[in-house]
């Protein structure tokens, strides 16, 4: 069957994420109907588009309306409905049983989602309906986050899938990760597992002292639990709760939501969004950062962590002699030191580990690399493997931090490739 | 031309989209990212570098760090006392490094060099840049208190081409669009990610704010960081390099030819001194035609694809006519017929040129002779311009006022 998409109705389209794919699109020129409840919220999210574009003149290539007006003109015109609604099955059923009375057969729909069990999804829906399921899962921002997950279900005609992985790569310049229908698909589940991992280790040494040992020289663009501040911690909680649920495998038990998290939560301590109530980080008038302290839920002030392996490598890395920055750190002994190679393995443990279950086999570490990188600014983990000096390297770091090597390590190749580029992924901060 | 010749033996160049400020990385990490990217990409071994020339522009004012040269020797253990030297030319400083090596290797002094190209200008805001950008042209004159100071003397460049021509605003807006459509095919291309169309870059507003006069946001350059290294060798050098990689000479691509000029520095004399005459800008049509004539080419329309300096969408307008595309003040005509995209007659800045590529000052020059090799080695990935054997590249310091040329064929 020839596809072809030219329109495309984007549901959820007052959320970010909702706003900010649909204004990819109208960037390239698709006609693009963004509609929420409200116009109102369509309209809020047409503004956050222009401002991603830096342009007004993408608004001419989408309407704005709401689901009473618009649903049904905008089913019947799209040839690609994405979901962009509440992360909860229900609502996202609800709105499925919605559009399907007005959707002409052979129109796509997609959902964003990355952590609902995508096979129930589309339950209850037609068999059409069903063959042209599956998931667009974007990074936010996609405007900066190039990765999109794609997978389908059981039911997905696999044709849809290839047409999908192709549009998006070739037209709106994504970088395509074919994952399985696991929750979290791939990214998620490998960041959150990590992120989890420092939340635990953040309630002993501290919320700046780990994410000043976990922090941008170690292979990210920005610290871990500044990144959960970002995402949002309800956000979080809802991830690693749906990981919980759904997933099992060797480091399940480290998928843990530490009881002053759910404090946190409980207090309003979001992140970001909760502006003075702050998150692990509160930011002052002066420009500076408060810290949370576990134990109390009080921020207190930064005591300016220094650790001379850290301060060393970082160092390096200022002067653009990665190599020598990850020996230093192979080398430095002591608690510090134990933490920072504990959570490298991890990374490396985890990652490998999970090539066969959340990609394809074939693949190899290729696909887990692609979202890493694109989807959460971390250096990918072959390329990590490469800064330590090799394989071998790599597996005698993970052996004696207690993991087994993956047979994906040991037989990948990636990580023999000069990693062009890939200083961006290693501030020296 | 000299009867002896000067190689390219490939090179490497940073991703221009970084900030290497918010990374907090030293110049010195961007000349090193350049220089073992360029090892990686065309087997050259440490041990083969006999000299390298950097090329910069402002690194004192933009990083309060001078004497580049000085760092290389620093990235192998085999550098120790490797002579090195530093080059400024403005805009055009690693075309003057490039051609300072070409004339080392014919002299005979090395057979193997390597040119780095570096500019970190993320380190201050773009009112502060502009500022030291002003030193390229007659700073006392030209820049001293004046905010943005080479958009106006480019926005300048665009009246004289009205006042003498007629010029059309919107085909300085097609300029743009394709520049910005052709980085989105370059993978370390700047802009590649960000939204660009004609209608976009004909709309003034919030999101393309006027500069001065003609000139809009989408008419300038951008603010860089990025560093290339690439290498140049003598004939013996490059033979024995081709057997190495199990290749001949022949596929090794060399500069055929190259053009040096310099203008009077003040905009307001060149264009007194091109009064009455068929081009706005006759030291800039001179370099080229003398590296035609180097070259022994007849003209334009022996070249596959054209690199130019498009720091404004109307140095590219200027390129246009002085490569000869068009006759003089027409450049609007190869506009239209699209003669400069991707699959027209002669493309211009496949890379996506400074607009879209991006114009790390002191490194352009470099980026510009490294893609011209790309493009005549086949190696230009998605920019490529199908069987292209010739190209040429335009490196312009100040308002135009010192112009470096250089054809490379394979």
């Amino acid at each position: 069957m020839e596809r072809s998409i030219q329109t495309v109705l984007v549901l959820g389209a007052s959320g970010t994420i909702g706003s900010l794919a649909g204004g990819l699109l109208a960037q390239n020129g698709f006609r693009v109907y963004f509609l929420s409840r409200h116009t109102a919220g369509s309209l809020k999210g047409l503004e956050r588009a222009i401002a991603q574009a830096r342009s007004e003149v993408i608004a001419r290539n989408i309407i704005c309306g709401d689901y009473d007006g618009l649903l049904a003109e905008g089913c019947e015109k799209a040839d690609w409905i994405l979901e962009c609604v509440a992360e909860e099955a229900a609502v996202k059923q609800a709105m499925y049983e919605r559009i399907e009375p007005y959707r002409r057969p052979g129109t796509l729909v997609s959902s964003v989602t990355s952590s609902l069990v995508l096979e129930d999804l589309p339950k209850g829906r037609s068999s059409d309906f069903q063959k042209h399921f599956l998931s667009t899962h974007f990074y936010n921002p996609p405007g900066k986050m190039l990765a999109c997950e794609i997978c389908g279900q059981s039911r997905t005609d696999p044709s849809v899938v290839d047409f999908m992985a192709d549009f998006l790569e070739s037209r709106l310049r994504r970088v395509v990760i074919r994952v399985r229908p696991t929750a979290g698909f791939a990214g998620n589940r490998i960041a959150f597992l990590l992120f989890a991992w420092i939340t635990e280790l953040a309630e002993v040494y501290g919320v700046e002292k780990m994410d000043y040992l976990i922090g941008p020289y170690t292979g990210r663009i920005m610290a871990p639990l500044a990144t959960i501040d970002l995402v949002g911690l309800d956000i979080h909680q809802a991830i690693i709760q749906s990981l919980q649920k759904h997933t099992s495998d060797f480091l399940h038990h480290k998928l843990v939501l530490p009881d002053y998290v759910r404090r946190m939560i409980e207090a309003g301590h979001l992140g970001r969004k909760a502006r003075e109530k702050g998150g692990f980080y509160r930011r002052l008038e002066s420009g500076k950062y408060e810290y949370i302290d576990p134990k109390t839920l009080d921020y207190i002030p930064s005591f300016q962590p220094h650790v001379r392996f850290v301060e060393e490598a970082k160092q390096l890395i200022h002067l653009g002699r990665y190599w020598e920055a990850f020996d230093t750190i192979l080398r430095a002994e002591g608690t510090e030191a134990d933490i920072v190679k504990q959570i490298l393995s991890a990374y490396l443990a985890y990652s490998y580990g999970l090539v066969g279950e959340v990609t394809e086999p074939s693949v190899g570490i290729a696909g887990i690399d692609k979202v890493m990188s694109a989807g959460f600014n971390w250096a990918a983990p072959s390329v990590l493997v490469y800064m330590l000096g090799g394989r071998e390297k790599a597996a005698k770091l993970l052996s004696g931090q207690g993991f087994e090597v993956p047979a994906a390590l040991q037989k990948d190749t990636a990580c023999e490739q000069y990693p062009f580029n890939a200083g961006k992924y290693f501030p020296a901060k | 031309m000299s009867s002896k010749p000067v190689y390219i033996l490939g090179g490497y160049q940073t991703d221009f989209a970084r900030n290497w400020a918010r990374e907090n990385k030293h110049i010195s990490a961007m000349m090193r990212e350049a220089y073992e990217g360029s090892l990686a990409v065309s087997k050259i071994e440490p041990r083969d570098i006999q000299s390298a020339f950097v090329g910069n522009f402002a690194a004192e004012l933009y990083c309060r760090q001078g004497h580049l040269g000085a760092f290389f020797v620093d990235f192998d253990a085999v550098f120790k006392g490797l002579p090195t030297s530093r080059f400024e030319g403005a805009c055009a400083s690693s075309a003057l490094a490039v051609l300072s090596a070409m004339a080392h290797i014919q002299a005979g002094w090395y057979d193997c060099i390597a040119v780095v190209g570096v500019e970190q200008m993320k380190t201050v805001s773009p009112a502060e840049g502009g500022d030291f950008l002003g030193t390229a042209a007659w700073y006392e004159r030209e820049s001293a208190g004046i905010e943005f100071p080479f958009p106006k003397l480019f926005g300048k460049l665009g009246d004289v081409y009205e006042e003498r021509y007629g010029l059309d605003d919107r085909h300085l807006a097609r300029i743009a669009a394709i520049n910005y459509g052709n980085a989105k095919n370059n993978p370390n291309a700047q802009t590649r990610d960000w939204f660009m169309s004609y209608d976009h870059a004909c709309q003034k507003g919030r999101y393309n704010v006027p500069i001065t006069g003609r000139i809009k946001v989408t008419d300038c350059s951008q603010v860089t960081d990025g560093a290339v290294c690439v290498y140049l060798a003598s004939e013996a050098f490059a033979c024995e390099y081709a057997k190495r990689l199990g290749q001949t000479l022949e596929t090794i691509p060399r500069i055929a030819g190259w053009g040096h000029t310099t203008a009077p520095i003040e905009f307001a004399a060149k264009i007194a001194e091109s009064e009455g005459r068929p081009y706005v800008l006759p030291w800039t049509r001179k370099a080229v035609l003398d590296a035609y004539r180097r070259a022994g080419i007849r003209d334009c329309w022996d070249l596959d694809v054209i690199e130019t300096h498009d720091c404004f969408t109307t140095s590219e307008y200027m390129a246009i006519d002085h490569f000869g595309l068009t006759e003089p003040g027409q450049s609007w005509k190869a506009i239209e017929e699209g003669v400069i995209e991707m699959g027209g007659r002669l493309p211009v800045n496949p890379s996506g040129g400074l607009i879209g590529c991006g114009h790390p000052v002191g490194a352009t020059g470099a980026r510009q002779l490294l893609d011209a090799f790309k493009q005549v080695s086949g190696t230009a990935g998605g920019y490529q311009v199908d069987g292209a054997r010739r190209a040429a590249t335009l490196n312009i310091g100040g308002s135009a006022t010192t112009n470096v040329v250089f054809v490379v064929e394979a």
